[in-house]
């Protein structure tokens, strides 16, 4: 092969326009009106589709600890402790129970979430450095 | 979006299965092939050999033999629930042929989907879930209401009668002290 230029400039231009349809009315099925249907009319509701959905995986991750924190904050607020308090106060003594784990515990097991605040406030009055005991940590 | 497209469920056993006694999900199993072909050697060889010991471990399953000429060979699986399951079995070998039997057999009819959770549990409190009474007094089981005490206004700090009674009590006590 001697002229290989117009070999060189070949490209591959991707499936054919049946399949790229295709594939957008599978995306595109449970929308309303014409976006649903045809072709150019949908194309950018089905790319803000997916852009919406790209984004909301990683809001899913934050709006989740956001609850789990809300949770753990009223659960140990109603046997006295703050949010961080609790949260200190397990870790000092090792328990290394995660935020969701202790969402689930303070809706599911309210009985066991209770001692573990009390396994807490013991920790943090037995661990605590300076000031005399708080009125708090003495019920 | 991807959840219409990509579809994803939970654990399911059908109608709770295992709990107590396990049934196999498999209804009928028929068995299409050609007497002739090369395509069907695995699944003629398949019952030859393996069909009658399956029969016998499984009286619950039912098995057709559809035997039709130039057709390629197939397995297909009817569950309780409804579901149909074609598997093409054109030119495997016998024994692949039998795991493929085995599987259909201890499948549900369920579809398999995206699973979001690996587990599933019908009770999952055995404490109790949360209710605003559960850590409240229990005093409030045999209470009259309208109750004096509860209706009473709930304050964070003191009102502006008590802080000037607060005082004075510091102010008398100092006096007694410097009086000593």
């Amino acid at each position: 092969m001697v002229f290989l230029t117009l070999f060189n400039l070949a490209r591959n231009r991707g499936p054919d326009k049946y399949w790229r349809v295709q594939q957008q009315l599978r995306m595109s099925w449970h929308f309303r009106t014409r976006t649903r249907t045809c072709y150019r009319i949908g194309m950018n509701v089905v790319n803000k589709a997916l852009m919406y959905s790209y984004n909301g995986r990683k809001l899913k991750k934050e709006q989740m600890k956001y609850l789990w924190n809300t949770r753990i904050e009223a659960g140990a607020g109603e046997h006295g402790l703050t949010r961080r308090e609790l949260l200190e106060g397990l870790a000092r003594s090792d328990i290394l129970l995660d935020k969701k784990v202790l969402s689930e515990l303070a809706v599911y097991e309210p009985r066991t979430f209770q001692s573990l605040t009390e396994i807490a406030k013991k920790t943090m009055s037995d661990t605590r450095v300076g000031k005399p005991l708080n009125v708090l940590y003495e019920k | 979006m991807s959840h219409h497209i990509i579809p994803s469920g939970f654990v399911r056993t059908v109608l709770q299965n295992g709990v107590g006694r396990h049934i196999c999900q498999l209804q009928r199993l028929t068995l299409k092939f050609c007497k002739s072909t090369v395509g069907s050697k695995g699944m003629r060889d398949f019952i030859e050999n393996n069909l009658l010991d399956f029969t016998r471990k499984n009286p619950g399953v039912v098995v057709y033999l559809q035997p039709r000429r130039h057709r390629t060979a197939r397995l297909v699986a009817e569950y309780l629930n409804g579901d149909v399951h074609q598997q093409y079995v054109n030119n495997f070998s016998e024994e692949e042929i039998h795991e493929w039997v085995k599987l259909l057999r201890s499948q549900s009819g369920q579809k398999a989907v995206r699973l979001r959770k690996y587990w599933h549990t019908d009770n999952p409190s055995i404490q109790g879930i949360w209710t605003p009474m559960t850590n409240r007094d229990t005093e409030l089981n045999i209470k009259a209401f309208p109750d004096k005490s509860l209706s009473a206004k709930l304050l964070e700090e003191s009102t502006a009668s008590e802080k000037l009674l607060q005082k004075a009590a510091e102010l008398r006590s100092k006096a007694s002290q410097s009086e000593n």
